[in-house]
């Protein structure tokens, strides 16, 4: 009879744990643990899929993926965002670019790295309305005795680039569309001093203006640069045109874009768990 | 005598002794097979989980980068407070030479190299590459020692480990074979482990203290914190432990050893409360950022208080242990309120480690944010196999020595006879 | 008395049961000790089977030494192996390279928090270039939200504060008021923000990643050296000899350590072919990973992924050694602070403002 106790309580104690835990682990395998915590990030779209996007801002420059640009490592020349539409690696970071034009020298620090440095022209890819692929002189053909006077005043025309012409969003009233563009000759800019600058040279426009931002400019300070980091190397200089679009500033200094998604909460952790630290409040 | 025949007849003792140590320690009643069906039951779970765990990594834990430390090392921490604690009974015996703990001494190693086993099992279970352990052997891989605070665990806790086995195979052996041990070699022994036991406790306290990143465990009261927690998880096992044999084996333990033990363990929670009121005071008085993970534990953060219950709860099960440990009454009924008021100062303490010392440390995380451990049901199974493996272990080799201490397992060829057994 | 009888009494009971169940006694024993004998074998086993069903990794691989303390034929060798067993995975022509550090250089880094957007373009340029596992998604920079403060003042809260002007402590002299509000650069910042455009009204925005310390904490916690400092002073992991103890990332006071948990999941279309040792070859599961300044670019000569993707430019990278630098020009002319300096790690990651 002893003996038979032995084996009933060993029977019990196999039997109710192995009920008890084989239900549990069957409840909780590891898949599902890895499974759970993924969220946001890793939402499962590959980059694949995405082919066309856009440098800093909409607007300024629309790229297309190409694949195996760099053949030595089958680099596309960029890999874009499929949340944002946005251009997050460059294979080739001198992709349609060409070398700067002249630049001054100061002798002072705010001389920059210029030997090596290309720019992606923008005189060439100008063009005005959708439908035609002119130059500005197509419409405009010179010296118009109009707009010898330089007062404010609405337009016709390219309610795209400027809604209000009369409240041009850029200097507070101070400045007006041929402070900039170049009434003699609409296919360039024009500075300070009257003389024409190339729109493949429109920081030197700004530059009169925005000294400061300038000097850092040509140090590297300011702005975006990509390409070789040590000094003297070949680097991408970006226009200010490229992140600022000048009729729109005093809106916004850079225009507003969708962030990239938000990482991975961690596993076991919920959005509501974090939803009390985003109102405005204490510890 | 051939080399092979001297060999040969040399290790026919070892031999022998170990046949009969094992043999001996498998014997036992209805309630021991029991005990051992029980905890094997774990290890053959476990032996399906740690597969799991071992071929897909970490990630069936609860473990993020968030909050770096699972169970497993959590657990490793409180091993090592019995470790160290194991000393309790060595310096007695040895050192104040108290009559009535001369043979229990070697017990209270056995429960030492034991839990330095479980712990290094821990440790092993924590990795994420355990494969790889050879790159910390000097020699063949690096040891990036004195710079890093694990190598000197590594040191402390391996040293510690073989003292301990050679101090009871050796006096375990002797008593078989019926030879008095050579004292002139196992005293110093004995005294190198009884410094050694709080040394490994001080180094496993500078593996946390030493990382300035996370303030809570950035304090110099942790070695203190955890000595103190030894000295009453230590003590609590101690007792649960001696009562078991004192009622199921035929050695005889004094009712003064178990008071010794009931009073350590009611000091080591009063330090323990001293330590903590220190710690507290000192990061709540000026409540600067450096409080923030306590903050957390004490009373959530923006509606996340998982950890508030388990911190209240430790607190008051430290608190009401001493003080009802400083009625004689408890501390002398030995057949129901001691047992039950050890059971609850070392599952305190054993809870106290994950829940309150390890987790809410990690929050906030160095950027700031905060996050609440949710551990993993594989974890939870590991956890128990290895603590059933590390029992296991405690209950053949103390049966075992017993059996040597209570002179029935001895070597045939000796004149002393075995007494009552067969 | 009593409990001495008691105890023989438990004895005999015991002595009893042995004699009855003497041959049942023998069998569970036995039975006992074939389980013990399997459990042991299992144990033993388990780190075998680890190697064999993770991943085909060769015997050459698993037993190869700390890169830094290899001969140059052994180096590459494990090279070899590395490129042969990545083009296997991940089905394209993978090259791990082995390209030295730049004599005379050491890499410096300079972020521009006047100017962060918030967009985490950098987080998704560094994933794409860097190879990290997308699933669990493992993210080198992590971008945080901080309010500027404009929000946090108002008339009901002047007289709070500590002590609160009904509590202990108030002697009828106001002593706390408005306390407890986060304004700019604080300890209180959101990580999970997801609005619908960036930069957000009242927000600033402070990307973290490695910071590069010259006494990098987690150098000093490796137990193994798996983690140094290379000599242009990016700290660097070698995968294959770190045993993913995570001292390193509990010494870290930028959280700018990851552990791989898990098996990392990498698309095939996804993968950077163009890999280096220490920078961005595919790790595996259980070693730790973190920013390189995307080393096998900048040894090449190029920018790290995440200063080209930066839309507003405010990240700077260049040789801190050479005075023409970007990165020193920063530093001579804009007001720079290093984050948590008081951990005193020295890092070479610097925040300006302009």
């Amino acid at each position: 009879m002893i003996s038979g106790r032995k084996h009933v309580r060993a029977a019990v104690f196999y039997g109710f744990f192995a009920l008890v835990t084989g239900g549990l682990l069957l409840q909780n395998m590891p898949g599902e643990a890895v499974a759970e915590g993924t969220s946001g990030a890793a939402a499962g779209t590959s980059d694949a899929a995405q082919n066309e996007c856009f440098e800093s801002i909409k607007g300024a420059t629309e790229l297309s993926k190409m694949d195996n640009v760099v053949p030595k490592y089958g680099y596309p020349n960029v890999k874009c965002s499929p949340a944002t539409g946005a251009v997050l690696w460059y294979g080739d970071p001198y992709g349609g670019t060409e070398p700067m034009g002249e630049m001054p020298s100061y002798g002072d620090h705010t001389d920059g790295d210029f030997a090596q440095a290309v720019i992606r022209p923008r005189a060439k890819s100008l063009k005005t309305l959708v439908q035609t692929s002119m130059q500005c002189s197509g419409c405009h053909p010179g010296a118009d005795q109009a707009t010898q006077q330089n007062d404010a005043r609405q337009i016709m025309m390219h309610q795209d680039i400027v809604s209000d012409a009369a409240k041009l969003q850029h200097g507070r009233g101070a400045i007006w569309c041929f402070d900039c563009h170049n009434a003699a000759n609409r296919d360039t800019l024009v500075d300070q001093r009257g003389q024409e600058v190339s729109f493949d040279e429109s920081y030197k426009v700004c530059g009169s203006c925005h000294g400061d931002i300038y000097s850092d400019w040509r140090m590297g300070l300011h702005g975006k640069r990509t390409g070789e980091w040590k000094v003297g190397g070949k680097k991408r200089w970006w226009a200010c045109t490229e992140c600022h679009n000048p009729h729109t500033v005093q809106e916004h200094r850079f225009q507003p874009i969708k962030p990239e998604p938000p990482p991975a909460l961690p596993r076991g952790m919920t959005k509501e768990d974090y939803k009390a630290a985003d109102e405005h409040g204490g510890h | 005598m051939t080399m092979k025949k001297q060999i040969a007849s040399a290790s026919q003792k070892p031999i022998a002794f170990a046949r009969d140590f094992f043999s001996y320690a498998i014997k036992g009643g209805n309630l021991y097979y029991g005990w051992l069906l029980f905890l094997s039951f774990f290890v053959l779970v476990g032996l399906y989980t740690a597969f799991v765990q071992m071929t897909t990594g970490l990630i069936v834990t609860g473990a993020t980068d968030q909050i770096v430390w699972e169970l497993f090392i959590s657990n490793f921490i409180f091993t090592a407070h019995i470790a160290a604690a194991a000393v309790l009974v060595v310096i007695p015996a040895y050192i104040y030479k108290r009559k009535d703990m001369k043979d229990l001494a070697v017990l209270g190693e056995i429960i030492a190299l034991t839990f330095v086993t479980i712990g290094l099992n821990f440790i092993m279970f924590h990795m994420g590459r355990p494969e790889r352990s050879w790159h910390t052997f000097p020699g063949l891989g690096i040891f990036n020692f004195p710079n890093s605070m694990l190598t000197y665990d590594i040191i402390v806790l391996n040293v510690y480990l073989g003292i301990n086995a050679l101090a009871v195979s050796y006096l375990l052996y002797m008593r078989y074979i019926g030879k008095p041990m050579n004292t002139k070699l196992y005293t110093p022994l004995i005294y190198v482990a009884v410094a050694w036991g709080p040394l490994i406790h001080i180094v496993t306290a500078f593996i946390l203290s030493s990382n300035a990143a996370i303030s809570m465990w950035h304090t110099a009261v942790l070695p203190f914190a955890f000595l103190s927690m030894a000295g009453a998880s230590g003590s609590a096992l101690i007792i649960i432990f001696f009562l078991l044999i004192r009622k199921f084996s035929k050695m005889d333990i004094a009712d003064s050893v178990i008071d010794f033990f009931s009073q350590v363990m009611a000091w080591s929670l009063g330090i323990i409360i001293l330590v903590f009121a220190a710690e507290f005071f000192n990061e709540l008085y000026p409540a600067t950022h450096h409080a923030a993970s306590l903050e957390f534990m004490m009373h959530g953060h923006q509606g996340l208080d998982a950890y508030v219950p388990w911190f209240w709860a430790t607190m008051a099960l430290i608190v009401i242990p001493f003080f009802l440990l400083l009625s004689s009454k408890i501390r002398k009924s030995y057949s129901s309120l001691l047992p039950l008021v050890s059971f609850v100062v070392f599952m305190v303490i054993l809870i106290e480690k994950p829940a309150v010392l390890v987790f809410p440390a990690f929050s906030p995380t160095p950027l700031g944010e905060y996050a609440v451990y949710h551990p993993s049901f594989i974890e939870i199974f590991n956890v128990l196999f290895i603590w059933a493996v590390g029992f296991i272990t405690l209950t053949l080799l103390t049966k075992g020595a017993i059996g040597v201490l209570t002179g029935e397992v001895r070597d045939s060829n000796t004149v002393e006879a075995s007494g009552g057994a067969k | 008395m009593s409990e001495d009888k008691r105890k023989s009494k438990m004895v005999e009971e015991q002595d009893d049961g042995k004699e009855q169940d003497n041959g049942k006694v023998k069998e569970s024993r036995r039975d006992f000790l074939k389980k013990m004998g399997v459990a042991a074998a299992a144990t033993v086993a388990a780190p075998a089977v680890t190697a064999a069903t993770a991943e085909a990794v060769s015997l050459g691989e698993t037993f190869q030494s700390h890169f830094e303390l290899m001969s140059d034929a052994q180096k590459e060798k494990a090279v070899a192996r590395l490129e042969k067993r990545y083009t296997e995975q991940f089905g394209k022509q993978t090259t791990v390279a082995n390209t030295p550090a730049p004599d005379g250089v050491l890499f410096g880094y300079a972020l521009n928090i006047s100017k962060c957007i918030g967009c985490r373009r950098c987080v998704e340029a560094c994933v794409r270039e860097n190879n990290q596992s997308r699933d669990p998604a493992i993210q080198w920079i992590r971008v945080l939200k901080m309010e500027k403060g404009n929000h946090t003042f108002e008339l009901e809260n002047l007289d709070k504060g500590s002590p609160d002007s009904n509590a202990l402590g108030d002697y009828g002299i106001q002593s706390g008021g408005h306390a407890d509000k986060h304004v700019g650069l604080s300890g209180s910042a959101e990580h999970y923000y997801e609005p619908e455009q960036v930069p957000e009204d009242d927000a600033i925005y402070f990307p973290v990643q490695c910071q590069q310390c010259e006494d990098p904490a987690c150098v000093k916690a490796c137990p193994v050296r798996a983690t140094f400092r290379d000599p242009n002073g990016i700290v660097v992991i070698d995968y294959n000899w770190c045993i993913g103890c995570r001292m390193c990332q509990l010494a870290c006071p930028y959280w700018a350590r990851r552990f791989n948990w898990g098996e990392p999941v990498l698309p095939n279309e996804d993968m950077n072919p163009k890999t280096h040792y220490f920078g961005n070859r595919p790790r595996m599961r259980g070693v730790m990973e973190k920013c390189t300044f995307c080393l096998q670019r900048v040894r090449e000569g190029r920018y790290p992924a995440c200063v080209e993707a930066c839309p507003v430019g405010a990240r700077k990278f260049g040789n801190l050694l050479d005075p023409e630098s970007e990165v020193r020009k920063v530093l001579a002319t804009k007001k720079v602070f290093r984050f948590k300096e008081a951990y005193n790690t020295d890092p070479k990651f610097f925040y300006y403002m302009d």
